[in-house]
């Protein structure tokens, strides 16, 4: 699939621009991803990552630039819209519905495909117990595939961390998206979860047939699975390539020596 | 234009009664994130507070004291630090039973709280064992005289000291927040607590400063309401909730957690109100404000000195 | 269909079964507990479901009952002539009729439904008005708007006029300027009070029936005086139907797909949009349906038996009231709010000897919950879930330090 001749570009971004006050916590700053891409989106702490997450899927507008998911404008939407028309997220600090079921969770993420009227569901109207009953078998599905399904009933805020970000995931991929983005879903898991998480992602990818954009601080799964990477610092894009390219980009190794307190991305590859 | 004239001072005199109260809400707002809905309590506290000692002070020294033969001024000063140092203590202790517990509660919890405080002390006030169930009228502190008249408006003494120990207290406290430390540390809290705590603020400190002092201040509002006034309703009297609620109008139409705001905002709900009701209907009073409110959150929900922000995700 | 069946049977068996045989007072009782139930679980709905914190619920009732009480007030009039009630066994009627004489549903009864509906979409229409700054606005800012939203309609009922009382009245007092047609006597009117502007003092003034346009009825529901006069009909049938059908609609919602929708707005505000929900018309419905059916409520309050209308039904107080049952039972649990609101609403009973102390308790009630059950009771469980049960277990077997729960960090 990666490599087939002639692929669609599923999501265009085009020089947005973000600032708060006089902060510029993203400028310029553009993007493509074809069907099937897993791309990395690196850079050092406050360098404006999830700033694009947050632009790409409408929860802050762009102050410029344009936005196309498969052919549409997207920039300007509001985030329910913009997940309508394929784009799922997940938060980098997490932002499960606690309180609600684990099979909640992720049956909440099929509301937005489902086409029944509030009247058919107080009726139990036979599409809407129908279309209930799919979702919930779907929603089943995807926790299986994670791993949840002994879990389906607990509260999700008890969930174990590593757990949460996996429900984070199959939450979003309920939302049955095109493009799927991951803000740091390795964050705070040992080596061998992440070992684990990075096969699960590529599962994810081949299953759901999902184009994913990926933020992440470890540098070895990022240099692992992802095809190319975009550097982003201060806001601005410094490099973008494939892995191999960008380890070795001199400008890429200043931003990241230039905040001591980050992993080099020479470490982060000897580390993996 | 003698309506006019006297429309504004009373403008003036309600509106800096709101503005002292509104001070209290907007103090905690801007620290807590949550409407206090128990200092509007407080502040008739402060009315009761001063009532009952003045009736006191009044028996002990065998007087009777009225308009005509008003009591000393130190008395009316006495009784005003007196308010204001019981419900200074008041607010310190509501703040640690109640609301202390909730610090890391989701801010509707705290909401909740308070309406429990608020009615807590509402209906324990009213025991027959408190201040019971009547409303009852407060000795005279003041001479009821007429310092000046324009036109057929009378400034009298009563106008003169509320509107000077408002405006007193006021300046106070902008000394206190912007010219001293426990102020700096106050507008560090108030900014952001965490970062605050990290560069060695007591936080819980500074909370509880804040309750005392916004409790202070709503005393001397409850003590001047009840020389202006002299008829105090009893402690669940909803007219008091309705001057609390306007208070906090002032404030979030000022610019809540702003200090300056709530001067400004008490001034304006003040000025609405009696304009309103002079010009056109004085049924009407509750409507402006709260439709000034809902104009102001939905086109402006800094206020009139606040600034919006945007929720980081 | 089967639940609403039940409730049905259940409402008829109240009526026909449980009040004759418990006395006037005690029926009074369940009567308003009926009444609670459907205003606490249409509350749920918005403060519990959603996490919108309203605090102007009794706004609705009132404009409800209002709604209503103008449709069977002045309907009646216009439809029999007079202000009696005409409905059947299964409605409220006065002790004097002999039931043996009465259908099981009156033509009055239809009436008394088309104004609860009625009374339901004029709330609704005001719970959209209401919903839209939910769009704007969070937490306590919103619940101070919803608040300003039940004074202001407080005051804008103190601002209407005295109800108009339908009388014969004599041609000349009615029709000063114009020659009484030969055999015409009196002419069916409608007296009212006003303040004359000139001399600020009262009259009584007259106006034929025939004369008075539709839309003057609707500011003439009694001002600050109350809406006296409305025909009784509320019976614990028509209670216990309404509160079974609030309590399907509820469970309904809150298992449907739709429910899940409103319960992750409550949860997290901005995941719920990332996944695709549409927040603001979620919010928006919300109020609706919650404040028709709070409107339906308030029609059958303004149409019971011993209650006074009036402006004040709108007030805070009310509406502390409701959210003090939705709080006890746990924010977002239907069966919690019915049992809250059956307890609420049978304190004062038990409390009758030393009456101050109710709101007293109810504070502390409050207070202690959000310390130590900041959930409220059942919290987002229904009473039979196993949930609830387990944790009463573990709680009742050991650590009582843990009663904490979310609060503590
Ligand atoms: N709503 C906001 N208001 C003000 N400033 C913001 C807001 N959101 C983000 N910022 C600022 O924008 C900059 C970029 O933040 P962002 O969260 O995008 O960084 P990041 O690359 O995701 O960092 P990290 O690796 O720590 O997650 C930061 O300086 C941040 O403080
Ligand atoms: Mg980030």
């Amino acid at each position: 699939m990666t490599s087939s001749g002639r692929r669609s570009d599923v999501l265009r971004v085009q020089s947005i621009s973000k600032s708060f006050g006089g902060l510029k916590a993203v400028q310029d700053f553009s993007l493509t991803l074809c069907e099937g891409d897993l791309k990395g989106l690196i850079g050092p702490n406050g360098a404006g990552k999830t700033t694009v997450f947050n632009l790409l899927t409408g929860v802050y507008k762009p102050d410029s630039g344009a936005i196309s998911l498969s052919d549409a404008e997207v920039a300007g939407l509001r985030p329910n819209q913009i997940c309508r028309q394929g784009m799922a997220r997940t938060f980098q600090n997490i932002r499960l519905f606690g309180e609600l079921p684990v099979l909640d969770n992720v049956r909440l993420g099929t509301h937005v495909r489902a086409h029944q009227t509030l009247l058919g569901a107080a009726m139990r109207s036979p599409f809407s117990v129908g279309e209930e009953r799919a979702m919930t078998a779907r929603a089943r599905d995807l926790l299986a595939f994670f791993g949840l399904e002994g879990r389906a009933e607990e509260q999700a805020r008890n969930l174990p961390y590593g757990d949460q970000r996996k429900l984070e995931i199959a939450r979003a991929l309920a939302t049955s998206p095109k493009v799927l983005l991951l803000d740091e879903p390795a964050a705070g898991m040992n080596s061998g979860e992440k070992v684990a998480l990075r096969d699960l992602i590529r599962r994810v990818q081949t299953t759901f047939g999902v184009t994913i954009l990926l933020i992440e601080h470890d540098m070895g799964l990022v240099m692992d699975i992802c095809q190319r990477i975009t550097v982003i610092d201060y806001g601005v894009t410094i490099a973008e390539g494939p892995p191999e390219a960008i380890q070795n980009d001199p400008k890429v190794i200043e931003a990241y020596l230039g905040a001591p307190d980050e992993p080099s991305v020479e470490q982060g590859v000897a580390r993996a | 234009m003698d309506t006019f004239l006297q429309t504004l001072k009373d403008a003036l005199a309600i509106g800096s009664l709101y503005a002292l109260i509104a001070l209290g809400y907007t103090m905690v707002y801007g620290i807590l994130k949550f409407i206090n809905f128990a200092h509007s309590d407080v502040v008739v506290l402060g009315a009761w507070g001063s009532l009952v000692l003045s009736r006191w002070l009044e028996a002990r020294t065998g007087s009777t004291w009225t308009t005509d033969t008003p009591a000393p001024a130190y008395i009316g000063l006495l009784v005003l630090l007196a308010a204001m140092v019981f419900c200074g203590l008041v607010g310190f202790t509501i703040e640690r039973l109640a609301y202390k517990p909730l610090r890391k509660a989701p801010r509707l919890n705290v909401l909740i709280t308070a309406i429990g405080v608020s009615l807590f002390l509402q209906n324990t006030g009213q025991l027959e064992s408190l201040f019971g169930n009547r409303p009852r009228s407060i000795p005279a502190l003041l001479p009821d005289q007429t310092l000046v008249s324009i036109g057929r408006v009378n400034v009298t003494t009563l106008d003169v000291v509320g509107l000077g120990t408002a405006v007193a207290l006021m300046v106070l406290l902008e000394w206190l927040v912007f010219h001293t430390k426990m102020g700096r540390a106050m507008r560090a809290v108030s900014h952001n607590t965490t970062t605050a705590s990290l560069m060695g603020v007591p936080v819980n400190r500074v909370i509880s400063f804040t309750f005392v002092l916004g409790s202070m201040l709503a005393a001397a509002g409850g003590f001047l309401w009840s020389l202006k006034y002299q008829q105090i309703g009893q402690t669940a009297d909803t007219s008091w909730t309705l001057l609390g609620l306007k208070a906090f109008v002032a404030a979030v139409v000022g610019g809540i957690g702003n200090v300056r705001g709530a001067m400004v905002g008490g001034l304006a709900i003040g000025s609405l109100e009696m304009f309103g009701c002079a010009y056109y209907k004085s049924s009407m009073a509750d409507v402006y404000v709260f439709g000034v409110l809902i104009v102001v959150l939905l086109f402006r929900p800094g206020g009139i000195l606040g600034k919006a922000t945007i929720e980081k995700v | 269909m089967l639940p609403l069946l039940i409730g049905l049977v259940f409402a008829a068996v109240m009526q026909l079964v449980v009040k004759p045989n418990i006395g006037d007072y005690p029926a009074k009782l369940v009567l308003d507990i009926g009444i609670a139930i459907s205003l606490a679980v249409s509350l749920t709905m918005v403060n519990g479901f959603t996490g919108q914190f309203s605090m102007g619920h009794a706004g609705f009732l009132a404009v409800g009952g209002y709604a209503a009480g103008i449709v069977t007030y002045y309907g009646s009039q216009r439809i029999w002539g007079d202000r009696a009630t005409h409905g059947g066994i299964l409605s409220g009627r006065p002790l004097a009729i002999d039931p043996a004489t009465l259908p099981l549903v009156g033509h009055g009864d239809w009436l008394f439904l088309a104004a609860l509906v009625v009374g339901g979409l004029v709330a609704a229409l005001l719970g959209f008005l209401v919903g839209l700054p939910s769009l704007r606005l969070k937490g306590d800012y919103l619940a101070i708007v919803t608040l300003g939203f039940g004074e202001i309609v407080r005051v804008m009922i103190q601002q209407t006029n005295a109800t108009l009382k339908p009388q014969d009245i004599a041609w000349e007092e009615v029709y000063p300027a114009l020659p009484r047609p030969a055999g015409v006597e009196a002419v069916a009117s409608y007296a009212f009070d006003v303040i004359d502007p000139a001399t600020k003092l009262g009259r009584t003034v007259y106006q034929a029936v025939s004369d008075t346009p539709a839309w003057d009825v609707l500011t003439h529901v009694g001002g600050s005086l109350g809406f006296t006069g409305i025909p009784k009909y509320t019976s614990l049938f028509w209670v216990y139907i309404v509160a079974s059908i609030t309590i399907f609609a509820a469970f309904r919602l809150k298992q449907s797909t739709f429910g899940r929708a409103f319960l992750s707005i409550r949860e997290d505000e901005v995941a719920a949009e990332a996944m695709g929900v549409n927040t603001t018309r979620y919010k928006v419905w919300a109020f609706v349906i919650s404040a028709f059916f709070a409107g339906v409520a308030g029609g059958l309050f303004a149409h019971t038996l011993g209650v006074g209308l009036s402006a004040e039904t709108a007030g805070f107080l009310k509406s502390f009231d409701i959210i003090i049952m939705v709080v006890l039972g746990g924010l977002g649990s239907i069966s919690g709010a019915v049992i809250a609101a059956v307890v609420v609403t049978v304190l004062p009973e038990a409390l009758r000897d030393i009456p101050q102390y109710r709101l007293i308790i109810y504070a502390l009630a409050l207070i202690l919950i959000m310390i130590f059950r900041p959930k409220g009771l059942l919290g987002t469980h229904e009473i039979w879930d196993r949930a609830v049960w387990k944790r009463v277990r573990r709680r009742g077997g050991s650590e009582p330090g843990k009663a904490k729960g979310g609060s503590s960090p």
